[in-house]
């Protein structure tokens, strides 16, 4: 039995005057892990975005659905309570602001939307401090501002615990191999992989196809040209990366 | 023009001793005239309000808390007092209220007009700014009378702040002068806390015209807080005049919320080598008040030391002024002198205006400025949405951690916290 989590239907999307998403089509079911593979400026962050509601996109025409319910009139923390979590391809830095302090407002932001009672501090601290243990995230690491001053790897970890501590229904990966060697990688993957419960879904933006040695997908879709133009399962993605994503780029003469 | 000119000759009450001062006070006063936006010390804050405003100076004999019959009197507002231990210097409408200053041995505090009694007290008055250059500080002079002159001695060091509570309850339109004269000796080390406050009718109207003389001895340092939380339709304008002799140090943090108009000054001079001075603050407003923060540093002598951060939030109309300048005079080498200022407009319709000026007459200095505006960074905010977190909650956290960094310059960490809370 198959229980959809994300249906888009001829989504159209823009960012200023530039239509990004064309006449784009994805359904993913209750524990799926989709894979998107295109090239650069294909348009998988603005899909990522569009998907959590990022203001400066405009939607034009299609629809999405998220458990049944219509996505595009939720506003962003209504998506965020409602299991959408977007690891970003690059988290931006908020001085001034502790990320343990930010971490729980969230974590009690989505609490109270599922009517759980709040957790107090030291619940909390003792939570994050054991999911951080696993991404080699320490107390020190907690207290500094999010994001502040962080490695490209320690960014990517930190987005890491976030998924694991807030345990959304749909993760949306964009780019999170970008800028990691093997090591950090396989930190990041691990994270992701432990997440995995056959009911939580997930959708791994990536350009290349090495990511994927770590985090088997069940099926793989080519992005090119603002759409979906080739699907498979983890072998397509093999085959990308031998040939390159040419043959997929609508000749523009 | 209106009350404030006009009544200006009235006199109530006889101070002989005073007198030929509040003369010369009267008539700088009268020849500057209220600043118009072609004065340009005041060019970007207007003071509309007071032009044609009756505000009345309340019968001088009356010395005693005149709200006492009201529920909100100082005496009695539990609001009006301080989450940490002080010894407090009260003042009701503009009165002294304190029969008794309860400080510890080697500090002295005496009412002003008590005070000038000593000639030698009497010779500090208004000699920390030139009054032709400060039209509401020549008024204040012209209405001398309020306010104590406090002493703390040489090698004093403080156990606990000395604050100064400043409340002002509805009904008139109260114009009170206020005068302060402080003196720490050499060695002395003291904090101390100025608080406006107000009970009564948030739509109160009145209008406070403080002046703080500072005298700050070598090797002395005063850490100094002021918090204007006026009623916000009150007129607040503050002077605080500052000298700092060799080695003496003037640490001050302001924050402003209140009042529709209000003007803070501070005027550091470093008189003497090694003397140091920080001056930081904060504003935050909505509606349509203006607020103005000026700083003016003197760099005297050489090896002197100033830092300023100063953080505005404007929402709403309201209007924010930042002027701030640093003086390094010729003979004043190895300075630093650090300038930084930021504020964020949370509407379209706020408006904040900056004048960093540099006037610098020697070669050896080290010299920042900084000032800009803008709004909260719409990444930050998604970011913070995408995790669950409500839109509003997540401006606020962003203020919140905007304004920090000028908040963490406060030393005192319950200072610190009471003043985050207000
Ligand atoms: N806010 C925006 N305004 C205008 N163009 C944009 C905006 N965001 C992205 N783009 C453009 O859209 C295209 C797709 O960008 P992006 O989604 O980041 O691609 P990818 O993540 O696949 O590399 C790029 O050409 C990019 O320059
Ligand atoms: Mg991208």
């Amino acid at each position: 039995m198959t229980t959809p989590l994300l249906e888009i239907e001829d989504l159209c999307a823009r960012a200023g005057d530039k239509e990004i998403i064309k006449d784009f089509n994805l359904t993913i079911n209750e524990g799926e892990v989709h894979a998107i593979m295109g090239p650069n400026g294909a348009g998988k962050s603005t899909l990522s975005y569009v998907l959590c509601g990022k203001p400066g996109y405009e939607i034009t025409s299609g629809s999405i659905k998220f458990k049944g319910r219509d996505l595009i009139s939720m506003s962003i923390e209504e998506r965020a309570r409602e299991g959408l979590f977007l690891i970003m391809q690059y988290p931006v830095e908020i001085p001034g602001v502790p990320t343990t302090a930010f971490l729980k407002h969230a974590v009690n932001a989505i609490r109270k939307h599922n009517h759980e009672s709040e957790l107090d501090t030291m619940a909390f601290i003792k939570m994050v401090r054991e999911t951080g243990k696993n991404l080699g995230i320490d107390a020190e690491m907690l207290k500094r501002p999010v994001n502040v001053g962080f490695s490209g790897g320690e960014k990517k970890r930190m987005e890491t615990l976030q998924m694991a501590v807030l345990k959304p229904d749909m993760a949306i990966l964009d780019e999170a191999d970008s800028g990691l060697d093997i090591d950090a990688l396989k930190v990041v993957a691990g994270g992701v992989n432990s997440l995995r419960d056959g009911k939580r879904s997930m959708l791994v933006i990536t350009h290349y196809q090495r990511l994927l040695n770590y985090i088997i997908p069940d099926f793989v879709h080519v992005f090119a040209n603002g759409h979906i133009v080739k699907s498979g399962d983890k072998n397509l993605a093999l085959e990308l990366e031998e040939k390159g994503y040419a043959e997929f780029i609508r000749d523009k003469a | 023009m209106g009350g404030l000119i006009q009544d200006i000759k009235l006199r109530g009450h006889d101070l002989p001793k005073l007198e030929a001062l509040r003369e010369k006070g009267r008539n700088s006063f009268l020849s500057q005239g209220l600043p118009t936006p072609k004065t340009e010390a005041w060019k970007y804050t207007r003071v509309r309000t007071l032009t044609g405003n009756d505000f009345v100076i309340e019968e001088t004999k009356v010395s005693k808390c005149s709200c006492k019959q009201h529920q909100t009197c100082c005496c009695t507002d539990q609001s009006f007092s301080l989450p940490f231990d002080a010894y407090e210097i009260r003042f009701c409408n503009g009165k002294l209220q304190n029969d008794h200053f309860h400080l510890p041995e080697g500090v002295e505090a005496l009412p002003l007009t008590e005070a000038f009694d000593d000639p030698d007290i009497f010779h500090l008055l208004n000699k920390s700014f030139d009054m032709d250059k400060f039209p509401f500080a020549a008024l204040n002079t012209a209405y001398l009378e309020q306010g104590i002159f406090l002493r703390i001695g040489r090698d004093i060091v403080l156990d606990k702040p000395i604050a100064f509570l400043y409340h002002t309850s509805g009904g008139l339109k109260r114009f009170a002068c206020l005068r302060n004269l402080i003196v720490l000796e050499t060695g002395a080390q003291a904090e101390m806390i100025e608080y406006y406050h107000y009970s009564g009718a948030p739509k109160s109207e009145y209008f406070n015209n403080i002046v703080h003389e500072i005298y700050i001895g070598r090797n002395a340092k005063l850490r100094h807080y002021a918090v204007q939380n006026e009623a916000f339709k009150a007129v607040h304008i503050a002077l605080t005049a500052v000298k700092v002799k060799e080695n003496g140090h003037f640490e001050s943090f302001c924050l402003q919320k209140g009042a529709d108009l209000a003007r803070r000054e501070t005027h550091v001079v470093l008189q003497e080598p090694d003397a140091k001075t920080n001056v930081n603050a904060v504003y935050m407003m909505n509606g349509w008040a203006t607020l103005d923060t000026t700083t003016d540093v003197e760099h005297l002598a050489p090896h002197t030391l100033s830092g300023q951060l100063i953080k505005g939030v404007v929402g709403g109309q309201a209007k924010g002024v930042f002027q701030g300048k640093i003086h390094i005079a010729p003979k004043a080498q190895q300075i630093e002198g650090n300038q930084l200022h930021r504020a964020l407009l949370l509407s379209d319709d706020a408006e904040v205006d900056i004048k960093p000026e540099l006037e610098i007459f020697a070669d050896d200095v080290k010299c920042s400025h900084g000032a800009a505006c803008g709004e909260l960074d719409a990444e930050q905010l998604f970011y913070l949405q995408s995790r669950g977190i409500g839109a509003e909650e997540a401006r606020q956290m962003l203020i919140e951690a905007f304004i920090d960094e000028a908040f963490q310059t406060i030393e005192n960490p319950s200072v610190r916290e009471w003043i985050k809370s207000i």
